[in-house]
């Protein structure tokens, strides 16, 4: 049985199916379901990731049912919205989602999309109530439906491309900084001659989906993007790697050779193109270091996000820029066996350092932990300022929900995304170290938790 | 009967007629409700927008030391997740319904999220906001609320919003304001009055509160400002006050009313104070009504005059204007733009009823062929307007305005922009001045497309709404 949360920041599974929805280009959900829910999303998701809504405001076709629709049924409200939104709406897919009250109700759905591909319309749905669980089961349930019914509305035969790899497992706003995470791990798979499926954001459409079969490879970022390797493996026999978390910095290297093996591809280039890669954030980090030294860089830290995030930060910020592991909260609610692949993958950094690693997606829970922790400087989403505001030390937005960031392009993942996250904690640290100087003596002693470890 | 012994107030649409989809003459409208029966329209077309839920939500967002239980599958708390982020305000758990629970009920899962929130936070409220699930559910919050009300002795509110039984998110606003006079005003009837004046500000910009709380306090008056702001005994020192004050007839009407024939507390409703005129009368009708009406009048001299300097030659004058607001500051900021000289090329209102009938007469004598529409948050509806009226500006406090924006017409958003008393004008008068002055991001906005076919603009605006049958 589910438990009561205090502040979630996951929110539902039609929401999910919604961020991944939007995130590709010229398809539109359909939502059958209250008109609130699609508000719901463009309040609690889109606008907490400033820079987050595809059409320029809530989701654009909703069948907003009534009190009617409840009693008696919604089926042919949804057959009414689904003929109007292929009128009023330009869109090469239409893809339906339910939410709460329609399933409860009992509304035929399949039957709806149906109707809708009887008629030549490209239409596609999946079941998404709220109950069936939060954005991550959303994003599963969507990638599902795509990859099942997007060959169904395939016509003629395509030519089979070569070198293709998908991704998989970044959520769109979920993961503040998808898109340019997407496009830096794309960019590195670029680099050793591969064509990188990213699926998902900027001039990412239909055509990219329909590649899927194709793929020689499944990238699995993170582990909601499991099931669907899975799924295709059984479908198409496409083998699969998975990362277990974000590439920042040195795992991007490991994630190059990685594939690079499996695929059989020329290793000498390989080798070339992390020897430039890491050439440059190596200067990068020789250019910062003064900064490193004079603002007092190295510190304790907490950080609070998703798994992929978790894992791929705190590498980054332990083994490469000399920060210390005190508290890692993973909020995005891992499966029983999710969990413990997560625990041994984060062992050493954990054992090593003295960390502790907990689960939780409760605002007061994680609040709690990072407080009774302590650290030097505390990464995660908006819900965690507070906290950090009490310790009195510098605190970066990297998880959602964000408030007060503007995310566009920006990615942390790859090389040139460990550059930026350089960058921005550089920054912070930084302006904080001179904050703390010309306040009062007290808040400088309130710094001083890196000796306590 | 009192009307609080329901467990709800009937729904907007049944109350007062209020339409939430409309489209024709200004004078049109007025016929609508003029006789037996106010004809229901339908979208046959729709696209997401605000309901009950997410309008008490705000409201209840906006009350100290209380705590919010939503009693829902766990998407139905993402505005608040907003509202927590983005203002810092609202205190909240969500029950988290699983499908386990919409088969068998959750009353007892209800029972321990009242729990948690009591133990994490010690509130002296509690508000249990309901939800489609649990309306579907039947889910009985009303035991849940008796038994854990003596067990934890303090006050728990049940909010009994469905999502579905009005089309009308203002009704939102009507339920929690039921609610919070039921259990936290004390018992109903003739009180001792106080000196006091209530304040009535339902989900206003915090800045345009303040200019409306220092304008009255300059006054001398005793102010309990409320729902926004207040604590639960707000609203039991409210039943003793001496008159309440209105901003916003649309939002706060029903406590108004309440207030008025529940507990003999008198209600000076009046046009919102946007715009200089509009802000002298309301100040001088609430002098009037305390008798300081000289006080007001010489108050009003003193700020319009600082006002008038401040504002300098700034004029509107053949400016056209698009406006898209909720009703009552439509219809004020309708004034203010000809107040200084520009033109209202049309608006669009988030619902309309019986409420506006004085009001539509007004504009009807200002405005005569004016354009009416009546849409929350259908902006397929209002782009295909607006794209025929070409204004040279667009006013609004819509979630879909950056789609607006891609029409490639200057937008000034009025959603955290204050807009009340005379802070309010010159506010609002920087933002046009600017709007107007440099074009350019709207050129570069207009680049991206909007959503919409080439064949949906051929159409008429209207065409996708249509008469309920019944």
């Amino acid at each position: 049985m589910s438990n009561h949360i205090d502040g979630s920041r996951n929110s539902c599974a039609l929401h999910g199916a919604l961020l991944v929805i939007e995130a590709i280009d010229g398809a539109v959900p359909v939502i059958h379901s209250n008109a609130g829910c699609g508000f719901h999303y463009f309040l609690g998701l889109n606008r907490l990731n400033a820079g987050g809504d595809a059409f320029g405001g809530p989701p654009v076709s909703s069948s907003n049912i009534s009190e009617k629709h409840v009693v008696f049924g919604g089926s042919s409200r949804l057959r009414e919205q689904l003929k109007n939104t292929i009128k009023v709406v330009e869109a090469d897919l239409y893809f339906i989602v339910s939410g709460c009250s329609t399933e409860m109700v009992g509304d035929d759905i399949p039957a709806m999309t149906k109707e809708g591909r009887e008629q030549d319309f490209p239409v596609i749905y999946a079941n998404t109530p709220g109950f069936r669980g939060d954005v991550h089961q959303g994003y599963q349930i969507a990638a599902k439906a795509l990859v099942e019914q997007l060959p169904e509305l395939l016509r003629e035969k395509r030519p089979r491309a070569q070198g293709v790899v998908n991704l998989w497992g970044i959520i769109p706003h979920q993961d503040p900084f998808w898109a340019g995470n997407l496009e830096q791990i794309g960019r590195l798979m670029e680099g050793i001659g591969l064509k990188p499926n990213l699926l998902l954001g900027y001039g990412q459409d239909l055509d990219g989906w329909h590649r899927v079969p194709d793929a020689e490879l499944n990238i699995v970022v993170s582990i909601w993007g499991e099931t669907t390797a899975a799924l295709l493996e059984e479908r198409y026999g496409t083998p699969a790697i998975t990362l277990g978390g974000l590439p920042v910095g040195a795992a991007a290297g490991r994630m190059l050779r990685a594939v690079s093996d499996k695929l059989g591809l020329e290793a000498e280039r390989t080798e070339r193109f992390i020897q430039a890669e890491e050439s440059r954030l190596n200067r990068h980090l020789g250019a910062f270091a003064d900064t490193y030294y004079r603002a007092g860089f190295q510190r304790d830290f907490a950080l609070v996000g998703e798994s992929a995030q978790v894992v791929g930060l705190s590498e980054f910020l332990t083994y490469t820029l000399g920060m210390v592991p005190r508290t890692l909260v993973i909020t995005d609610n891992p499966s029983g066996e999710a969990k413990s692949t997560l625990h041994s993958s984060l062992s050493a950094l954990v054992e090593g350092w003295g960390a502790e690693l907990f689960f939780d997606e409760d605002h007061a829970a994680i609040s709690a932990l990072v407080r009774s922790g302590g650290a030097g400087l505390v990464l995660g989403s908006a819900l965690e300022e507070a906290v950090a505001d009490e310790l009195g030390v510098p605190f970066l937005q990297v998880s959602f929900p964000l408030s007060g960031r503007v995310v566009l392009n920006r990615g942390y993942a790859g090389y040139q995304g460990a550059t930026a996250l350089l960058e921005d904690l550089g920054s912070l640290i930084l302006s904080h170290a001179l904050n703390v100087e010309v306040s009062s003596p007290a808040s400088l002693c309130r710094t001083e938790t890196v000796y306590h470890s | 009967m009192s009307l609080l012994k329901a467990k709800s107030p009937r729904i907007r649409e049944k109350r007062l007629d209020t339409l939430n989809a409309w489209l024709g003459r200004a004078d049109e409208a007025i016929a609508e409700f003029s006789g037996e029966d106010t004809v229901q329209r339908i979208r046959t077309f729709s696209q997401s927008t605000q309901d009950d839920l997410l309008y008490a939500l705000r409201l209840l967002a906006g009350i100290r030391n209380s705590v919010v239980v939503i009693h829902a599958p766990r998407g139905c708390a993402a505005a608040a997740l907003y509202h927590r982020v983005s203002s810092g305000t609202g205190r909240w758990i969500v029950s988290n319904l699983d499908q386990r629970d919409t088969i068998m009920g959750a009353d007892r899962k209800l029972r321990k999220a009242v729990v948690g929130a009591f133990r994490q936070y010690s509130p002296e409220v509690i508000f249990i906001i309901a939800s489609p699930v649990a309306a579907i559910n039947n889910d009985d919050i009303q035991a849940v609320v008796e038994e854990l009300h003596e067990e934890l002795e303090l006050p728990i509110v049940p909010v009994y919003v469905t999502g579905f039984a009005s089309r009308n998110a203002v009704t939102g606003y009507d339920i929690a304001l039921h609610a919070i006079l039921k259990h936290l005003a004390g018992p109903r009837g003739e009180h001792q009055r106080t000196a006091g004046v209530n304040l009535l500000s339902v989900v206003e910009n915090g800045r345009d509160r303040l200019e409306a709380e220092r304008l009255l306090l300059r006054l001398g008056v005793e102010l309990n400002t409320l729902p926004d702001q207040a604590s639960a005994a707000s609203f039991r020192l409210a039943t003793q006050a001496r008159l309440s004050l209105s901003l916003d007839q649309d939002s706060e009407n029903y406590l108004g009313l309440i207030l008025r024939d529940e507990y003999g507390v008198p209600y000076v409703e009046q046009p919102r104070p946007i715009g200089i005129g509009a802000t002298g009368r309301w100040l001088l009708e609430a002098g009037r009504a305390l008798g300081i009406e000289d006080a007001a009048r010489e108050l009003h001299e003193q700020e319009s005059g600082l006002l008038r300097r401040e504002l300098g030659d700034f004029s509107l004058q053949g400016v056209r204007v698009y406006i898209a607001l909720s009703v009552a500051t439509a219809f004020a900021l309708s004034d203010l733009v000809a107040e200084f000289g520009g033109q209202v090329a049309g608006i669009t209102v988030g619902h309309l009823d019986q409420l506006h009938k004085a009001r539509l007469k007004e504009l009807v004598l200002q405005h005569p062929s004016l354009q009416l529409h009546v849409a929350d948050g259908q902006p397929f509806e209002e782009l295909n307007i607006v794209r025929r009226l070409a204004p040279d500006l667009y006013i609004g406090d819509v979630a879909h305005i950056s789609q607006v924006g891609r029409l490639g017409i200057p937008v000034v958003s009025l959603e955290n922009t204050p807009v009340l008393g005379y802070n309010g004008v010159a506010g609002l008068a920087r933002s046009v001045s600017l709007a107007l002055k440099n074009r350019s991001f709207a050129a570069a906005l207009a680049k991206t497309p909007t959503p919409y076919t080439e064949a949906w603009y051929r159409r008429s605006p209207n065409w996708h709404i249509k008469k309920e049958v019944r």
